[in-house]
């Protein structure tokens, strides 16, 4: 296992109480989804968070690699007590995933950001 | 040019080919308009009018039946001119009822798949007939639409009015489920017959991403209780975040 | 099988030889950005082409995958896509990926939903990609390269 030392920045992460919140707003290359979780795991273990909401909102395409991804970095958080919430995911991309068979695991899905918290702080805890 | 002699017996053709005035306007007007040299704007449109009158009233047989009693009897008559206006007029008049046909096509899904706000951040729909890939489709794009615009909470599927459900109706049904589920709103799937059931456990399909409702009364009594218990659970929330943040306790009691 | 062949005389040169003009989007994958050029390309050619953004969805993640899987596997090849607008059965978009890297021994096997030879996959690539299209067939030679064919057609409502 690779130590997680880089400091690379790619998206703004929000504190918010005991939340996280990752708004995601470029577009998601293979190496920026690589960068973005090694990011979010660095948040996490700085700020003690016991639940990370991801904010897909703006994110147009999600492919398998890019839903793998997100999928092991909430397994990842999970391992180290964090709760990962998955929000805004948009029509299209819904569909896009639905007919690919991707599930996604160890996440909650939240229609936007007040369902995200509502999730996020009415389970944590349990997870 | 040379139609112009045709043009000035226009007058004597209308005469011989309809005793009856209000054919013999129709006449004139297609008469007038196909013969025109350089056709404007005005001119095709009024062809096209002329010609779909004449088509309706006459229809199509005596309509050709006077123009070759017209082109016996006017030699000098450009047939050959006027029948490819006429046939091109006929192809637009046909690529006018095709975009009609289109236009009710695209509307039919709408009519035929309403999609209802039964209650509070809850919507009904009520999927009939067989369901085509193409329509189940179209189905699926817009209840997602809607879903998203109306931010529901709870989405009740009615299948009373699906006749069977085959692998591919079930594999678009787990689909169109899933990706509601990706927004974040629960799923009640109501009215599956016993045909339907059995054929379901046959072909392997279980819908575990939703919730099952015995019948419509259930599947709302179900989602009314999903809408308040959230509604309950963020009072919860808000009183947790601004009421006491100090004790831990306060936190601990509603798990 | 669908998935087998395109056709017994698919000329697998000709494929790899068809040049751009033949096509209205034409992207070499050699490096990783390449792959979310392709995707926004894609994207954008379906917009063009009147598809539903469902369906420009599905597409720009089909092409998404395929270009990855050039990348990974065979290090470098190329995406095409081309715009049928007046076929028959109506407007039609055709993507062609292409490369001439190891080649794929087991077609069957890489078609099944979860098999994957990667490490960070989930294993839904192409099957992926043959679930989003209405079309798809696949060419491929030990040795020589692989070709995917797949297309989509609009929806006439």
């Amino acid at each position: 296992m690779k130590k997680l030392i880089s400091k690379a920045r790619v998206v703004p992460v929000i504190c918010l109480g005991d939340f996280l919140l990752v708004p995601i707003q470029i577009d998601l290359d293979d190496r920026t989804v690589g960068l973005l979780q090694q990011q979010v795991l660095e948040e996490i273990e700085s700020t003690r968070a016991r639940a990370v909401i991801l904010d897909v909102r703006m994110v147009d395409v999600i492919d398998s690699y890019i839903s793998y991804t997100i999928s092991e970095t909430a397994a990842m958080a999970r391992l180290m007590g964090c709760r990962t919430v998955l929000c805004g995911i948009q029509p299209p991309v819904a569909l896009t995933l639905a007919q690919m068979g991707v599930m996604l695991q160890d996440i909650a899905v939240a229609r936007d950001l007040e369902h995200a918290l509502l999730i996020a702080g009415s389970q944590s805890g349990v997870g | 040019m040379n139609s112009n002699g045709a043009v000035n017996r226009v007058e004597e053709m209308v005469q011989e080919l309809a005793a009856d005035s209000r054919l013999q306007g129709l006449w004139r007007n297609f008469l007038t308009a196909a013969l025109a040299d350089n056709k404007e704007k005005k001119q095709v449109e009024q062809l096209k009018d002329s010609l779909s009158l004449l088509f309706e009233e006459i229809g199509e047989q005596a309509f050709t039946a006077g123009l070759r009693a017209m082109a016996a009897k006017n030699p000098s008559l450009p047939v050959t001119d006027l029948l490819c206006t006429v046939i091109q007029v006929c192809g637009e008049i046909r690529r006018e009822n095709e975009q009609t046909i289109n236009n009710l096509r695209q509307m039919l899904p709408e009519l035929a798949t309403p999609i209802i706000r039964i209650w509070t951040d809850m919507l009904l729909v009520a999927l009939i007939g067989n369901l085509d890939s193409h329509w189940a489709q179209n189905i699926a794009e817009r209840l997602l639409d809607r879903v998203s615009a109306a931010r529901a909470k709870v989405v009740l599927v009615d299948v009373t009015g699906v006749p069977m459900i085959d692998t591919a109706v079930g594999g678009f049904l787990i689909e169109m489920f899933s990706a509601i589920r990706f927004l974040g709103t629960d799923v009640i799937l109501t009215g599956i017959k016993p045909e339907v059931a059995h054929t379901l456990v046959k072909l392997g399909v279980d819908f575990r991403m939703v919730t099952i409702a015995r019948d419509l009364e259930d599947a709302l009594r179900k989602g009314i209780a999903i809408v308040t218990g959230e509604k309950k659970k963020r009072r919860q929330l808000a009183w947790v975040m601004t009421g006491d943040k100090e004790s831990e306790s306060g936190e601990e009691i509603d798990i | 099988m669908l998935h087998k062949k395109v056709d017994e005389n698919l000329d697998i040169d000709r494929v790899f030889d068809s040049p751009a003009e033949d096509f209205d989007v034409f992207i070499r994958i050699a490096r990783e950005e390449d792959i979310a050029v392709a995707r926004q390309m894609a994207k954008q050619l379906a917009q063009e082409a009147g598809f539903s953004l469902a369906d420009v969805t599905k597409i720009a993640t089909a092409v998404s995958e395929l270009a990855r899987n050039i990348y990974r596997y065979a290090k470098q090849g190329r995406i095409m896509i081309k715009k049928l607008l007046d076929d028959r059965e109506g407007p039609y978009l055709e993507i062609i990926a292409s490369d001439n890297g190891p080649g794929i021994a087991e077609i069957d096997l890489v078609m099944t939903r979860g098999y994957t030879t990667y490490e960070r996959s989930l294993g839904i690539g192409l099957s992926g990609v043959k679930r989003l299209m209405d079309t798809f067939a696949i060419y491929s030679e030990v040795g020589r390269g692989t070709v995917v064919i797949t297309g989509k057609r609009r929806r006439k409502f």
